[in-house]
């Protein structure tokens, strides 16, 4: 690694001078899973690294008004172990028990993450069907954008120079709701995805008819995505092998996968409407039981 | 891994293929590039910064123009840049061809790219996205360059 | 740019003046001495660097030793106390756990984590914890049969 000056700023507000104070040359460092190893690859040479470790209030895991916010610096083994999420958004603690090891997930923070937006990760997929949204912090103050437009591009997010993530809000799932996701992985369990999908479907009051349906993809593109049109097919619709068909070759439109040693594009392209009939059949019937549940 | 792009320029074919031969020139069209000089008759020296996320690649290499066929408006083109730091670098073959269309010329280029070292092996899906976007800001640079 | 750190390694106190670039493995083996944890991979993956930081394990390779500072850190090193060895490492010698011994320090800090969090783990506990520790030589049977007989003998 390249040699580089360490700071330790105790609030936001030393954070983001020091950021402002160094432009491009720093680097925020949280868990430092994902920074580290690049750095120890020579991909990534910042001269300084701007620690968040003692910066006070970031971790915390809140119910607000119908959703529960994140604090950056919350780790995903927190996540994971959380009995608030494993509660009220039990897919959600599920994804975080997903990634890598946890070894990782004890170091690897969601701030982190978002802000590192590799397209192959699994939280982002998840929060993005549950429709998350993430604070900013910056000279100008406190912003949030909804997770689809933050994520912007392989590696790049809506932050600008000298700003930071601070959490993620997460909506609560509406009654009659079943949420799955699923991380197709043919190789070891701890790898990134091949395909991911995370899928929601919210049913009318009678238990039949799809109200909405939420689909998000991950590993299929330069960003996870949502597959909007194959959640169109699924409006007002009963469960079918027809329409399961259907969604499954909008979706094989909808998704532009990358060619890696996970897999070819075809072969991603494939999967994910194979997987993303698995995930709409399991949130359906999660849904169902949901809504027997309340009777 | 190969691919094929194409854009329109809104110039005849004369005066693209002039201006595309004239190597310093049309090499300041290219997004990230930072210098280009002749070292001889057909061989160019240059370098080349790109930017994937946090990830800044410096790539120094050269550029060697192997035929020029004016007639049949088709060039060929060897590339090959290394970035000592990171270690890596690409190596690249280049068919440039150019054809007559509706509001302009239609530039086709077919490239046959490797990728090798540190930036192959984090580095090759997310090239083939990169060359995509190059080639639009390229093609918007040329038909600033050339309205001149 | 250099920094003066204060960890607790298995116990004991130690200040440190580091170069910020410093991983915590190299932290432990250069400055430190304490050579059983090792670098098998270099990206955190194959658990060989595995050591606890206040109790939860890391890779301690892609982890800097700066962020040790005011902290508790647990090496294979300190899990023997005098001349007993941890039941974990006694098991591991009684039932074959390992054969080269590269990935075994980590194994066995990893599997003192499990015992810590779960005293009694099924087969599945002990596979699931276990995943991001790999193994060349054993093909895990040894490893998940030594931890198994850790956490029984740990109960008698």
């Amino acid at each position: 690694m390249n040699a580089f000056d360490y700071r330790m700023p105790r609030t936001l507000d030393e954070a983001l001078a020091i950021l402002r104070e160094y432009g491009e040359e720093a680097r925020v460092i949280a868990g430092g899973t994902a920074l580290v190893t690049m750095m120890r690859q020579r991909l990534v040479r910042p001269s300084c690294l701007v620690s968040l470790r003692q910066v006070q209030g970031l971790d915390r895991i809140e119910a607000t008004n119908g959703a529960l916010r994140l604090g950056a610096l919350v780790t995903h083994r927190e996540a994971e172990t959380s009995p608030l999420i494993r509660e009220r958004l039990p897919v959600l603690s599920e994804t975080f028990r997903r990634v890598a090891t946890i070894r990782i997930r004890h170091m690897a923070t969601i701030g982190g993450a978002l802000a590192h937006a590799d397209p192959n990760q699994d939280p982002p997929v998840t929060l993005m069907a549950l429709g998350a949204r993430v604070e900013i912090r910056g000279a100008g103050g406190q912003r949030e954008l909804p997770l689809r437009e933050f994520l912007r591009d392989y590696y790049e997010t809506a932050l600008e120079p000298a700003e930071l993530v601070t959490g993620v809000t997460v909506p609560l799932l509406p009654a009659a709701s079943g949420a799955v996701f699923i991380k197709f992985l043919p190789r070891t369990a701890d790898d990134y995805a091949t395909v991911a999908v995370a899928a929601t479907i919210t049913l009318e009051p009678d238990g039949e008819r799809c109200r909405e349906a939420r689909i998000a993809l991950g590993s299929v593109g330069v960003t996870p995505l949502r597959g909007r049109a194959a959640e169109g097919l699924l409006s007002g619709e009963r469960l079918s092998e027809n329409l399961l068909h259907a969604v499954g070759e909008a979706v094989k439109g909808e998704v532009d996968p990358l060619s890696d040693h996970r897999g070819s594009a075809a072969y991603k392209r494939e999967m994910a409407a194979v997987m993303v009939g698995q995930a709409l059949t399991q949130a359906w019937e999660a849904a169902q039981r949901s809504v027997r549940g309340a009777r | 891994m190969t691919f094929t792009q194409e854009c329109v320029i809104p110039v005849e074919r004369e005066r693209l293929w002039d201006f595309l031969m004239e190597i310093p020139k049309v090499g300041r069209c290219v997004p990230g590039v930072e210098t280009v000089e002749a070292v001889d008759g057909s061989a160019y020296k240059g370098s080349l910064r790109v930017q994937v996320g946090p990830i800044r690649l410096s790539l120094q290499g050269t550029i060697t123009v192997e035929e020029q066929d004016r007639s049949a408006w088709r060039a060929r083109m060897r590339a090959e840049a290394n970035d000592r730091r990171v270690g890596g670098g690409i190596r690249a073959r280049l068919s440039l061809t150019l054809a007559p269309a509706e509001s302009g010329t239609r530039l086709m280029i077919d490239t046959d790219l490797a990728v090798l070292g540190k930036i192959g092996e984090f580095g090759q899906p997310i090239i083939r996205k990169k060359a995509d976007t190059l080639l639009a800001e390229f093609a918007q640079n040329l038909r600033a360059a050339l309205a001149q | 740019m250099t920094r003066l750190i204060r960890l607790t390694v298995n116990g004991r106190p130690h200040e440190v003046e580091v170069p910020t670039y410093r991983t915590l493995l190299d932290c432990l083996r250069y400055d430190l001495g304490l050579t059983g944890s090792k670098e098998g991979c270099g990206v955190g993956v194959c658990g060989a660097c595995t050591v606890l930081l206040d109790g939860k394990m890391i890779s301690s390779c892609i982890a800097l030793a700066v962020f040790a500072d005011g902290r508790e850190i647990t090496t294979v090193e300190g899990l023997a106390e005098d001349e007993r060895l941890h039941p974990v490492q006694q098991a591991f010698v009684d039932f074959g756990g390992f054969q080269c011994g590269i990935c075994t320090a980590g194994q066995i800090v990893a599997a003192k984590a499990l015992l810590d969090a779960i005293p009694n783990p099924s087969d599945t506990d002990i596979r699931e914890w276990m995943l991001g520790n790999l193994c060349r030589c054993t093909g895990y049977y040894k490893i998940i049969e030594s931890i198994r007989a850790a956490a029984e003998r740990s109960h008698t």
